[in-house]
C-alpha cells in the first residue's frame, strides 16, 4: 500500500472487510429491522446503506438511552464500586449530520470537567463514516453547514461512488485499519474525487430543493418572535424531539437496589415539567411553551455559545417524530414573516 | 484521623469552579465515602450532619472547598442531590445542612452516626471572598438558604481582620426554624453585627418579628460586598433594598438552588438561561440574574 | 445491541417499537417507523415503556403462604398447592366456587390458555378480565346495534374523516397515538367536536366543545340526531337499505330539542346546532370514544345513543368513517377476542348457544357448563358472601382498579384460596396465598390484539427476571397439574389452536404476521384480514337502532359535587409500571384532586391544601389541583394512586345490561383535610 490519501473499497469487498474487522471489534451498522434501517451489531446481515439515515442516531452508542454509570455494594455498612470498561466498537455509516452531532457533544461532555463515561466510549470507538448522497426528505444539513460531506471527525470516510466506495483515511486509527487490510483496497485515481464531489454537490442541490431551506442565524432571531404559548397548546409532551436529537444530552440519574444496586443514567428531556421542578414544587420553567423556546433557545443560542457549533445538525429527525403535528421549523418561517 | 492544620484554613479563593480536590476523579460520577460522625438539631425538619471521609486518600476533601461551594450527596438506593456545606473550610469538620424535601433530603436525614454517604465535589464557584477583604460585608438569608452562608460567615470570622463592617442579617418563619442559634454569640464576639427575625413569633420570642428588609432599614449597613440566599421573593425585596443604600449590582452575590443530576455542567437540569448554576454558579452576582430570579 | 421489534405494554393503540438490546438488558426504546400506527412515533410512556422491565422490585420468585407470612417456594411446590387447593374447592363446593380473572397485560395465547383452564380444568365459566369495566357496555352495545363490540375501522382511516367526534376521551393523554391521528386529520381540514366536561387538551384544541353536565350523554347525542334529523341530513339509503327501528327512536328524539337538552345538559342550543351541522354535512364522520363514555350505570346506552348516530347520518362500512372505541389496554381486545369472559367462548361463540357449546367441547374434548358465569364485581360480591371460594388472578390489581375497594378487599380477605400471578408485588398480591412471579412484555412471545383488530407479533428481547416464567408455560403447568393435556412447545403451537377453535383468528398464524400484523377477522389462510368492518352487510344482517332515553340523575343535598375519576398521561391504570419509571413518576410523582378555582375557592382551599373527598362509601386524603380543566360542581381524580385511591369513592352501582360499575359519577363533598 503506498501513501496515497484517497483509495478504492470495491462493493464486493466491503462484507468481507467488515467480516475481518467483526474479528475484533464490535461493528455496528444499519441494518434492517421491520422495513427500516436501524443501527444495530452487524452479524452479517445485508446492510441498509442506502436507505434514509435511520431515526435513531448512533449518538446513542456515545450516550446511550440508559447506562450503568456504577453498581454498589454494601459491606458490612461500607461500599464498593465497580464499573464496566467501554467496549472496542466499529461505527460503520454514521452520517455527517450526526459526525457534527458528535463534535458538538465533545465541545460539551468533552470539554471542562470530561465526562468520564462518554470519554471512554469516544476513545473506544472506532468511527467509519459515509457521506450522504441519500438525503431524507426533511434533511436541511446544507443550512446548518453540517452536511451533506463530513469535514473531519472521522477515522474513515466513505463516499458511495457506484462502482464501489471512495475511503479516505482521517485519523491514525483509520490509516492503521486500512494499512491492516490493505488488499481490500485499491488507489483512487483524481477522477474518483471529482466524482466525489459531483454527487455531494448534487445531494446538497436535492436538499436544499426538497426540504426546509432554514437559516440558522434567522432562527436565532425569529425565536423571541414566536408564539410559544400557542405551540405549547398542540405538544403532547412525548419528549420525543429531545430523544432523537443526536445533539441533545440530557439525563437523569437514579439508584436501583437496596442495600447493592445500581446507579443509572437515563436520558431525559427538558420538554417533560418534572425536568427542571425543584423538590419544593418551584418550577423556573412551568409552561410547556417556556420549555419548547428552551428547547430552542439552547441550541440556537446557548450551545454556539459554548461550542462555536450550532446545537442543530439538520437532521430533521424532531419534526419526523413529533406526535403533536407541531411543524417545528414553519413555527419560524411564520416568526419571520 | 489526623488531619495536618496546614492543609486547611485560607486555601480556595473563591472562583475555583471545580471539583479538583484530591480523591475526587474531575468528571467521574464515583462518590467518595464519608462517615457521618455527628448529628446536630438545627430545626424539626432540619440537622446538621458532621461528615469523615472514609479514606486516606480523600480528606482532603474535607477542607478543600471555598464558602458557597456544594456537594452532590448520596444516599446508596435513592440517589444524590445538591447539599450546600454549611462549614467553613477553616474549621474542622466538613459539614452539610439538609433540610427534609424529598426522598434522598429524608434519606439522609435517616443517616446514624457511623453510617456511610457518597459525596461528589466540591462543585460551583463559591462566594468571591478575595473580592470581598477590604470591604464592608453584608450577608442576608432567608429560611434554608441561610446555610451556605454560615460558611461565609464563619469563614470570615476566623480572617476578620482582613474585612471591614460585617452585618449578618437572617430571617425564618418561626423562632423554631432559625438555625444555628448557638453561634450568633460567637459572631458578635467577631465584631459582626446580628440581625434576626421571624415572620410569625411566639410566646417565647422577645426579638423582630417581620421581614429581613426591616432589619436592613433599623442596622442601615454601609455599601459594600453582599452575599445573599433564600426565597426568590426574599432576594429581590433585599437586593433591591441594598441597590438603594448605594450597593452595587455587580457586588450583590446570589446563591441560586436548582434541581442538578450531575453537578459538573452536563445533565441541564440547572440550566437559567444561558448559565448552568451547578458550573457558572451558584453564586451569581446580580447584574448577572438580577432578571432571571 | 440488538433491536427487537415489538408492541408497547400501554394503551390499545399497539404502537410498534424497537426495544435496543445489550448484554441482555434492555438500555433503550425507539418507535418502528414502518409500523402503521406509531409511524416513527410514540408517546412518552412508549418511549419509555420498558423502563420499568429491570426494576429491582421486580418479582423473581414464587411465593407461598406458611404461617400467615409469605415465604419463598419453588414453581413445582407453588402450582402443585394452587392445583391441590383449586380442585379441592371444586370437589368441596362445585366448580362454581371457583373463578379465573385473567389480564388484559397479557398474551392472546395466555388468556386463551387461561379462559381454557376455567372452563376445561375448573369446570366454570366464571371468567373475566379488566374488560368489564371498560368496555363491556362496548360489547354489549355495539354488539346489539351492529353485530360487533370491536372498533369498526383502522385508527388511520381517522385521516380521511371530515369531521371526528370524540366524546369520553382524553385521546391526548390515554391514546396519544390515536390523537395524533385525529390532530393530523383537523390540520387537513377535518372539524373537531369534543364532547366533555373537562377542558382537556383535546377540547382546547376541538373546534366545538360541548361540556355536558356528567352523566347526560345520551340527552345530547339524541339531541344532535335531532337536529341531524330536522336538517334532512339523515343517509335515508343506507337507513331503509340496512338498518331497522329507525322510526320508533325518530318518534322519540323529537322530544330532545336544543332547549330541553340545554336543560339537562348545560350545552347551549348553539354549540349544538354547530356539533349537529359539521357532523351531518361531513361526507366522512367518525365517533370515538372511550370510557368517559362507558364507565357509567347507562354506560351501554350512551353507547347505543352513539351508534345511533352514526348509523343515521351512514357512517359505517367506509374509509374515513366509524365508530371507534378506544380500547385502554393493549392487549383488552385480544383478551375479549380469546373468551376470557363469562358469557362467551373464543371469537364471541355465546356459552348459551348449544351448537357453539357443542363446537368447543368437541375442540375440548370434554364437556363445558352452560350457564353463563359471574362478572367481575359479581366475583367480588359472591367472594364477600362465601360463595366463591378460590380465584387464580393474572396481573391484575383488583384492590386499586376496582370500585368500592373496601369491599373488594373483604371479598379477597374471605376467600379460601387465592393465587396471583404478577410482575411486581402490588396491593392484590399482599392477599394471595400463593404469587406467582411472571414475565413482563418483553420477556415473552406471544401476540396482541390492539384497539384496531390489529394482532401483532410480541417478541421476547430479555429474559425474565430470576425464576420468573411467562404465564403461557405456566397456565400450561397448571392444566396439565389439573389433568388436562396441554402440551405446547412454544407460544406459536397455542395460536395454532386458536385459531383452529376461534373463526375470526382463523387464518392468524406467526408466519403471517409481519410489521402490519392482521386485523381480524381473518377466517382463513389466504384471507388478507379486514381492516374496516361492515361493508357491505353487518353481522347481524341489519344495524339496529334503539330508542334510548337519558335516566333521570339522582341528586344528593349531602353530596354536592360529583366526581368523576380517570387516568393521566404518565401513568398507567393502578401504576405498577409507570410509577417504577423514573421520568414518568417524577412527571406525577402525587395524586391530587382537581377542583374548579371557584369552587375551591367556596370551600377555602388552595393549590397544594389537603383536602378530604368523602362519598357515602368512604374518603380518601388527597392534595388540592386548582384548574379551569374542570368545570364548577365537578372534580376530578386519577385513580393510579395506592396513597390515595380514588376508588374507596366510587360505588358498585352496575349498568343492568353490561354490569358495569359507574365510576365516572360519583357524589362527593370536599373540606379541607384541617378543618
Amino acid at each position: 500500500m503506498t501513501c496515497a490519501s484517497a483509495f478504492i473499497l470495491r462493493r464486493e469487498d466491503l462484507v468481507p472487510l467488515l467480516e475481518e474487522l467483526a474479528e475484533t471489534l464490535e461493528v455496528v451498522a444499519p441494518v434492517q429491522v421491520e422495513g427500516e434501517a436501524a443501527f444495530a451489531t452487524w452479524r452479517g446481515e445485508a446492510l441498509a446503506l442506502d436507505d434514509k439515515n435511520p431515526l435513531t442516531s448512533p449518538m446513542e452508542f456515545f450516550l446511550p438511552q440508559k447506562e450503568v454509570l456504577f453498581r454498589y455494594v454494601q459491606y458490612s455498612g461500607r461500599y464498593t464500586f465497580s464499573e464496566d470498561p467501554p467496549r472496542a466498537r466499529l461505527i460503520f455509516g454514521m452520517r455527517p449530520c450526526d459526525l457534527r452531532a458528535l463534535k458538538v457533544i465533545d465541545g460539551i461532555f468533552g470539554a471542562d470537567l470530561p465526562d468520564i463515561p462518554y470519554a471512554g466510549r469516544r476513545r473506544s470507538t472506532i468511527i467509519v463514516a459515509l457521506n450522504c448522497t441519500t438525503p431524507g426528505e426533511g434533511c436541511f444539513c446544507r443550512s446548518m453547514g453540517s452536511g451533506p460531506g463530513a469535514e473531519g471527525g472521522y477515522d474513515i470516510l466513505l463516499t458511495d461512488l457506484g462502482r464501489g466506495y471512495l475511503v479516505e483515511p482521517g485519523s491514525s486509527a483509520g490509516v492503521y485499519i486500512l494499512r491492516a487490510h490493505h488488499r481490500h483496497f485499491e488507489e483512487a485515481d483524481p477522477g474518483d474525487i471529482k466524482e466525489k464531489e459531483r454527487l455531494l454537490a448534487l445531494a446538497g442541490d436535492e436538499i436544499v430543493t426538497r426540504g426546509p431551506s432554514l437559516n440558522p442565524e434567522k432562527i436565532r432571531e425569529a425565536i423571541d418572535g414566536v408564539d410559544w404559548e400557542e405551540a405549547g397548546r398542540r405538544c403532547l409532551a412525548c419528549g420525543g424531539c429531545s430523544l432523537v436529537c443526536p445533539v441533545c444530552h440530557c439525563f437523569s440519574v437514579l439508584d436501583q437496589g437496596v442495600p447493592d444496586g445500581e446507579r443509572l443514567r437515563c436520558r431525559d428531556t427538558c420538554i417533560l415539567s418534572g425536568f427542571s421542578r425543584m423538590t419544593g414544587g418551584a418550577n423556573p420553567r412551568a409552561a410547556l411553551g417556556e420549555r419548547l423556546r428552551h428547547w430552542y433557545l439552547d441550541k440556537f443560542v446557548y450551545i454556539p455559545e459554548k461550542t462555536g457549533l450550532f446545537g442543530c445538525v439538520g437532521c430533521g429527525r424532531c419534526t419526523r417524530v413529533c406526535l403533536g403535528e407541531v411543524d417545528r421549523w414553519s413555527l419560524f418561517k411564520e416568526a419571520a414573516e | 484521623m489526623k488531619m495536618d492544620r496546614s492543609k486547611m484554613g485560607t486555601v480556595a479563593e473563591g472562583g475555583t469552579r471545580t471539583g479538583r480536590a484530591a480523591g475526587v476523579k474531575p468528571g467521574s460520577y464515583l462518590p467518595i465515602q464519608a462517615e457521618v460522625v455527628d448529628i446536630d438539631v438545627e430545626s424539626s425538619n432540619t440537622y446538621l450532619l458532621s461528615l469523615r471521609p472514609m479514606d486516606e486518600e480523600d480528606e482532603l476533601v474535607a477542607v478543600n472547598y471555598s464558602p458557597g461551594q456544594f456537594l452532590m450527596v448520596s444516599v446508596f438506593g435513592l440517589g444524590e442531590c445538591p447539599i450546600s456545606i454549611a462549614s467553613s473550610p477553616t474549621r474542622e469538620p466538613l459539614q452539610i445542612c439538609v433540610r427534609e424535601a424529598g426522598r434522598i433530603t429524608q434519606g439522609i436525614m435517616a443517616a446514624r452516626v457511623g453510617d456511610v454517604l457518597g459525596i461528589r465535589g466540591p462543585f460551583g464557584n463559591g462566594f468571591p471572598v478575595g473580592s470581598m477583604r477590604g470591604k464592608n460585608v453584608l450577608i442576608a438569608g432567608g429560611g434554608s438558604g441561610f446555610a451556605t452562608l454560615r460558611s461565609l460567615i464563619n469563614y470570615i470570622a476566623d480572617d476578620r481582620e482582613k474585612f471591614k463592617e460585617v452585618t449578618v442579617v437572617y430571617g425564618a418563619r418561626t423562632p423554631q426554624d432559625l438555625y444555628f442559634t448557638s453561634e450568633y454569640g460567637s459572631w458578635q464576639a467577631a465584631k459582626i453585627e446580628v440581625g434576626i427575625t421571624v415572620d410569625m413569633m411566639d410566646a417565647s420570642w422577645k426579638g423582630n418579628v417581620g421581614l429581613v428588609t426591616s432589619l436592613l432599614a433599623e442596622i442601615d449597613p454601609s455599601p459594600g460586598a453582599a452575599a445573599l440566599c433564600g426565597p426568590p421573593m426574599m432576594i429581590r425585596a433585599v437586593a433591591k433594598d441594598l441597590l438603594g443604600r448605594g450597593f452595587i449590582e455587580p457586588e450583590i452575590y446570589i446563591s441560586l438552588e436548582r434541581h442538578m443530576k450531575c453537578g459538573v455542567g452536563k445533565c441541564e437540569h440547572c440550566t437559567m438561561g444561558r448559565y448552568h448554576v451547578c458550573t457558572d454558579g451558584p453564586i451569581f452576582s446580580y447584574d448577572v440574574v438580577g432578571d432571571l430570579i | 445491541m440488538e433491536k427487537i421489534a415489538t408492541i408497547c405494554v400501554y394503551c390499545g393503540c399497539g404502537c410498534g417499537l424497537f426495544l435496543h438490546v445489550e448484554d441482555g438488558r434492555i438500555v433503550g426504546a425507539s418507535p418502528s417507523p414502518a409500523h402503521p400506527v406509531s409511524r416513527g412515533r410514540l408517546c412518552v410512556k412508549g418511549w419509555l415503556a420498558a423502563d420499568f422491565v429491570h426494576h429491582p422490585d421486580r418479582l423473581k420468585t414464587p411465593l407461598v403462604r406458611k404461617g400467615g407470612r409469605m415465604v419463598r417456594g419453588s414453581w413445582d411446590e407453588a402450582l402443585s398447592l394452587t392445583a391441590r387447593r383449586l380442585k379441592e374447592i371444586m370437589e368441596e363446593s362445585g366448580p362454581d366456587a371457583l373463578a379465573v380473572l385473567t389480564s388484559a397485560k397479557g398474551t392472546n395465547e395466555e388468556n386463551y390458555l387461561l379462559a381454557k383452564l376455567a372452563r376445561v380444568a375448573l369446570k366454570t365459566n366464571n371468567v373475566d378480565h379488566v374488560a368489564r369495566l371498560c368496555h363491556a357496555p362496548s360489547v354489549a352495545g355495539l354488539g346489539f346495534a351492529l353485530g360487533s363490540g370491536a372498533m369498526t375501522n383502522p385508527i388511520r382511516s381517522l385521516l380521511s374523516a371530515d369531521a371526528i367526534l370524540v366524546t369520553g376521551s382524553n385521546t391526548t393523554e390515554q391514546h396519544p397515538l390515536i390523537a395524533a391521528h385525529i390532530l393530523e386529520a383537523q390540520s387537513r381540514g377535518a372539524t373537531l367536536i369534543v364532547a366533555d366536561p373537562r377542558r382537556t387538551q383535546m377540547a382546547q384544541l376541538a373546534d366545538i366543545h360541548l361540556a355536558p353536565r356528567l352523566g347526560t350523554d345520551v340527552a345530547w347525542t339524541n339531541g344532535i340526531l335531532n337536529l341531524i334529523i330536522d336538517m334532512g341530513l339523515v343517509d335515508e339509503d343506507f337507513i331503509i337499505e340496512r338498518t331497522e327501528g329507525f322510526t320508533a327512536l325518530k318518534d322519540l328524539v323529537v322530544q330532545y330539542t336544543p332547549a330541553a337538552v340545554e336543560r339537562i345538559t348545560g350545552i347551549p342550543p348553539g354549540d349544538l346546532k354547530k356539533a349537529a351541522v359539521a357532523f351531518g354535512e361531513a361526507d366522512r364522520a367518525a365517533v370515538v370514544y372511550a370510557m368517559g363514555t362507558t364507565q357509567h350505570s347507562c354506560g351501554t346506552d350512551n353507547v347505543l345513543a352513539l351508534a345511533n348516530l352514526v348509523l343515521a347520518t351512514g357512517n359505517v362500512g367506509r374509509d374515513g368513517t366509524g365508530i371507534y372505541p378506544l380500547r385502554g389496554h393493549q392487549n383488552v381486545q385480544g383478551a375479549c377476542d380469546m373468551g376470557a369472559l363469562p358469557s362467551v367462548y373464543p371469537g364471541y361463540q355465546k356459552v348459551e348457544d348449544p351448537a357453539a357449546r357443542e363446537r368447543m367441547e368437541a375442540a375440548w374434548g370434554t364437556d363445558l357448563p352452560a350457564d353463563p358465569g359471574l362478572t367481575a364485581v359479581e366475583m367480588m360480591e359472591a367472594a364477600e358472601e362465601g360463595r366463591l371460594k378460590g380465584i387464580y388472578i393474572s396481573g391484575e390489581n383488583p384492590m386499586i382498579s376496582y370500585p368500592d375497594r373496601d369491599q373488594v378487599m373483604r371479598a379477597l380477605s374471605s376467600l379460601e384460596f387465592l393465587t396471583v400471578a404478577d410482575i411486581f408485588p402490588t396491593e392484590t398480591t399482599a392477599l394471595a396465598d400463593v404469587v406467582l412471579p411472571v414475565a413482563s412484555f418483553a420477556e415473552k412471545d406471544g401476540t396482541f390484539t390492539s384497539t384496531e383488530r390489529r394482532v401483532q407479533r410480541v417478541r421476547r428481547a430479555v429474559s425474565p427476571p430470576g425464576e420468573a416464567r411467562p404465564e403461557v408455560e405456566v397456565a400450561a403447568d397448571l392444566l396439565r397439574r389439573l389433568g388436562v393435556e396441554a402440551d405446547y412447545a412454544s407460544p406459536e403451537e397455542v395460536m395454532a389452536e386458536i385459531s383452529s377453535v376461534t373463526p375470526s383468528y382463523g387464518g392468524i398464524s406467526y408466519q403471517r404476521l409481519g410489521i402490519s400484523g392482521l386485523s381480524w377477522p381473518c377466517p382463513s389462510r389466504d384471507h388478507p384480514g379486514t381492516e374496516i368492518l361492515h361493508q357491505g352487510s353487518f353481522p347481524i344482517g341489519r344495524a339496529r337502532f334503539s330508542a334510548v332515553e337519558q335516566q333521570e340523575l339522582a341528586e344528593d343535598l349531602d353530596y354536592p359535587l360529583l366526581l368523576t375519576t380517570g387516568r393521566s398521561l404518565f401513568h398507567f391504570h393502578t401504576g405498577t409500571m409507570t410509577r417504577r419509571t423514573h421520568l414518568l413518576d417524577r412527571e406525577r410523582p402525587k395524586a391530587a384532586v382537581d377542583i374548579n378555582p371557584a369552587d375551591a375557592a367556596a370551600l377555602g382551599v388552595r393549590s397544594g391544601t389537603m383536602v378530604v373527598v368523602e362519598s357515602v362509601r368512604g374518603g380518601i386524603e388527597i392534595e388540592a389541583r386548582l384548574t379551569e380543566e374542570v368545570p364548577m360542581g365537578t372534580v376530578y381524580i386519577p385513580f393510579h394512586f395506592a396513597e390515595a385511591p380514588a376508588n374507596q369513592l366510587t360505588a358498585r352501582t352496575l349498568d343492568p345490561t353490561s354490569k358495569i360499575p359507574c365510576l365516572k359519577r360519583t357524589p362527593v363533598r370536599i373540606r379541607r383535610a384541617d378543618s
